[in-house]
């Protein structure tokens, strides 16, 4: 994800701001790290370069 | 090797799909077995036509249930900050792959309130039983649930609230879905709607919604 995504984007639970926390950057581009929200604290993870904001419950549901 | 003899398509197996004499659609039918992400087909063509018109260069526009991107792509084209948002991991690669900033997440639930001027939504609309549902990510891509609004209405639920003030959300929906149905839910929840376009197809009419804010 490119940094300027953090304009548009929140917690999923209460819409609070989130922090970002880089792991890895590449050209650019975020490719791991984390989202922590500054109200709740969940964390959201960042893995190749996509940011995982599912809800924690929603996180493990795939289609068998 | 003849088309005719259809044993050169690697996609027909002649499976318990119910895609006999489809018409318009057995590209549906037959991606349904081959694919694990929506690839674009008339719907998806249709909602990004009709979105087309009414960005203009530097819009933010939120494609939700983005798959492959499609419709996301088509608006960026046009000028249009796009992102996509899909549940599925699958989706995301792929939109990542064509080049849409997309964020894996729960319909409108992970963007902030009052950022987008145009939200579009092309929902898995085909009315499905319930033995038939969550095989896997591309029945979820497909299925709306026993009536086909299974994601529609948790939309309507929510997209005010990341719509900019003059802000609007465009939404495919097919005969399949109930228009009429859909469109007194969102009356319920004070969206007024609107039809912006319709095509015909053999079994089915494909109509995009636009809702905004009262």
């Amino acid at each position: 994800m490119k940094e300027d995504l953090m304009e548009i984007i929140c917690c999923p639970l209460d819409k609070h701001d989130l922090d970002l926390d880089v792991t890895e950057r590449e050209d650019g581009e975020i490719i791991s790290g984390e989202l922590v929200c500054t109200e709740c604290g969940e964390s959201f993870p960042i893995e190749d370069g996509i940011p995982n904001l599912l809800p924690p419950d929603m996180r493990d549901e795939a289609p068998a | 090797m003849s088309e005719e003899t259809g044993d050169s398509d690697p996609t027909d197996d002649g499976g318990d799909r119910n895609d006999g004499g489809s018409g318009d659609r057995p590209s549906l039918a037959d991606r349904r077995d081959v694919e694990s992400v929506y690839q674009p087909a008339e719907d998806s063509d249709l909602l990004a036509r009709t979105a087309r018109e009414r960005v203009a260069s530097g819009d933010r526009v939120l494609d939700v249930g983005t798959g492959s991107g499609y419709v996301a792509a088509v608006l960026a084209e046009a000028g249009a900050d796009a992102v996509g948002v899909d549940v599925s991991p699958l989706a995301c690669r792929q939109a990542a792959d064509n080049g849409v900033p997309v964020v894996r997440g729960d319909l409108v639930s992970p963007f902030r309130d009052g950022v987008f001027d145009l939200v579009t939504f092309n929902p898995p609309y085909l009315p499905t039983p319930q033995e038939r549902e969550w095989d896997d990510w591309m029945e979820h891509a497909l299925s709306g649930g026993e009536d086909g609004r299974r994601l529609v209405d948790p939309f309507l639920d929510t997209v005010e609230r990341v719509l900019a003030p003059d802000g609007e959300a465009l939404v495919l929906v097919s005969s399949l879905t109930d228009p009429g149905a859909v469109r007194e839910y969102a009356s319920d929840r004070d969206l007024v709607s609107e039809r912006l376009a319709s095509e015909k197809h053999p079994y089915e009419e494909l109509v995009v919604l636009r809702f905004a804010a009262e």
